[in-house]
């Protein structure tokens, strides 16, 4: 009596979560779209003047759009897709088959991978398109990275949510959380343009710190602190999400 | 197919209690299901048929007694590699199609994804291999289903209400490939509310109500436990004053007749008659599983 290979079932997981946003795109529309809209918009009208770091703006535009881009992917898709799996009795039926259920937690991650890097390639589509080359391959792959490894508190605070409330109300949620938050860290806006009590608040929030450690690929500014947090804000999301595991009822 | 490994039984469930919150499901059950063996689990809506399952299968946590399969813990999950279970309330991703479910269960069980093609055409969906499961109708849904439980090599089939849905011919197809895999080794615990097909297929019956077994044995065993005729009839009386008639027990409509079980039969028929000049259509037969179960699960509630 062997246990399935973990490798084989991780891979018909992500295969599973891979065609579920290729067949039915309309979950992911907003997390994608909303930012690429915005960051043509925002590199058509600014892209080639200087922002206040030195770099172009559609240079510092990649790094944050980048960053609302990849974590809207990355905090809805998974947690809302296991709650979604959660009550339509898809996760009960997973969990009296003889593969663990954290192979199938683990595979909603990194098949939500890929959506975040199209977006990723989409924003550096448009900024080559409407500007031209601002940033260099090598940060531009440093930046990716980050963006990427980054995104794995939210994550899993998307599954902390998703395990315990239905696939409407774990939207809903989410997004009030996503929202303000991506807002505050300046995000769309330069915090320079917003008044001086968001700029106050904005390093209070996970997402200033990946969108800064992003723009710090390509200014070589300094990373460890926002490093620091992301591992904090990692250590106290997935802790939520382990807690939220232990009481998951299917 | 399912080989016996060793002399355990396929399921073991000993002293089982379980409670939500202070509802009790289940009241001290005992039962076993060997090799080879098929076993089904009949009893009115919330008798706890489900929950049993569910501790069989390790979604649900034993809170008193046991439970084994093949002599190890179902919570673990390299035990389930030995389960093919079907669910009472299925839930598909839409988006998947019936190879892509039948090819991942066969995955999720350890077994390459190859196996898929066999357990389509053992169930008799391989033309619906291509078809998104949110095109499926419910029958066919119920076969996939199927054909998911089988694709693992399972040596226990737990099958909960898996044949709602399925019209006649589907039924006799789905009891004749569960039936195969018995024959070849597997022990099968099953549930339906369809009394007549659990007869056809079981070897053994247990009969749950309100948490406790209130009677267990062979289908015939059981009819046996039950001294009780079947009279049916047309007549003109109405249901509750039939039920009145001295020896009649209990009464049900079957179409435009009136069925009614009874140890005295004769004395039931000399009142009946007397009562109702016109009665026509009368048949008297020995009680069917269906009957012996009514009867069992009334006493059981009367003397609950
Ligand atoms: N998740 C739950 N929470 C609370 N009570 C439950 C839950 N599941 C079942 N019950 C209760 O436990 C008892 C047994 O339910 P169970 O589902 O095991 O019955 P069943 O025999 O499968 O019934 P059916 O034939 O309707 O499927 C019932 O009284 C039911 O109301
Ligand atoms: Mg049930």
């Amino acid at each position: 009596m062997t246990a399935p290979g973990a490798g084989a079932v991780l891979g018909v997981e992500v295969a599973e979560g891979l065609r579920g946003v290729i067949r039915e795109p309309a979950a992911l529309f907003f997390s994608v779209v909303v930012p690429v809209l915005f960051f043509t918009m925002f590199t058509a009208l600014f892209g080639s003047m200087p922002s206040p770091n030195g770099l172009p703006v559609a240079a510092s535009m990649l790094a944050t759009f980048g960053a609302f881009g990849v974590v809207s992917v990355m905090q809805l898709n998974p947690g809302i897709s296991v709650a979604s799996d959660r009550e339509s009795g898809w996760l009960r039926m997973k969990k009296v088959s003889a593969a663990p259920v954290w192979i199938t937690i683990a595979g909603k991650v990194l098949a939500a991978l890929p959506y975040a890097l199209a977006v990723l390639a989409a924003l550096t589509a448009v900024a080559l398109a409407v500007v031209g080359p601002v940033i260099g391959v090598g940060p531009w792959l440093r930046l990716v990275v980050v963006l990427l490894l980054g995104s794995l508190p939210f994550a899993c605070l998307g599954l902390a949510v998703g395990f315990l409330a239905s696939a409407n109300a774990t939207t809903a949620i989410l997004n009030a959380i996503l929202f303000p938050m991506v807002i505050a860290s300046g995000l769309w806006i330069p915090l320079e343009a917003m008044p001086a009590w968001v700029g106050g608040i904005a390093p209070f929030l996970p997402t200033y710190h990946l969108a800064q450690l992003a723009l710090a690929q390509l200014t070589g500014a300094p990373a460890a602190a926002h490093v620091l947090v992301l591992l904090a804000a990692t250590v106290v999301t997935g802790g939520l999400a382990g807690w939220a595991y232990r009481n998951l009822r299917v | 197919m399912g080989v016996t490994r060793d002399g355990e039984p396929a399921l073991r469930a000993t002293g089982i209690e379980h409670a939500y919150g202070d509802v009790p499901a289940l009241r001290g059950v005992d039962l076993e299901v060997a090799p080879g063996e098929c076993v089904a689990l009949l009893g009115p809506n919330g008798a706890g048929k489900t929950t049993l399952i569910g501790l069989a299968t390790g979604l649900l946590a034993v809170q008193t007694g046991r439970v084994a399969v093949k002599g190890r813990d179902p919570r673990r999950a390299a035990t389930r590699r030995l389960l093919g279970v079907v669910q009472q309330q299925l839930g598909f991703p839409r988006t998947l199609t019936v190879a892509e479910l039948v090819r991942g269960a066969a995955v999720r069980a350890g077994r390459p994804a190859t196996a898929a093609l066999g357990a389509l055409a053992e169930v008799g969906i391989t033309e619906l291999a291509d078809r998104r499961s949110a095109k499926l109708s419910g029958g066919q849904q119920q076969r996939v289903a199927l054909a998911m439980a089988l694709v693992g090599d399972p040596q226990l089939l737990l099958l909960d209400e898996p044949t709602v849905g399925l019209d006649v011919t589907a039924r006799r197809e789905f009891w004749q490939t569960v039936a195969a895999r018995r024959d070849a080794g597997a022990g099968v615990l099953l549930t339906t509310h369809v009394v007549e097909e659990a007869a056809a297929v079981a070897d053994q019956v247990v009969v749950l109500h309100e948490g406790r077994v209130i009677a267990a044995g062979s289908p015939a065993e059981l009819i046996a436990l039950l001294p009780d005729r079947t009279v049916t009839a047309r007549t003109t009386l109405p249901a509750c004053a039939v039920a009145d008639l001295p020896a009649a027990l209990s009464v049900s409509n079957d179409g435009e007749l009136l069925r009614v079980s009874s140890t005295a039969p004769e004395e039931l028929l000399r009142a009946w008659l007397a009562a109702d000049p016109w009665l026509s259509d009368l048949r008297v037969e020995g009680a069917g599983l269906e009957q012996a179960l009514v009867v069992l699960t009334e006493r059981a509630g009367v003397f609950a």
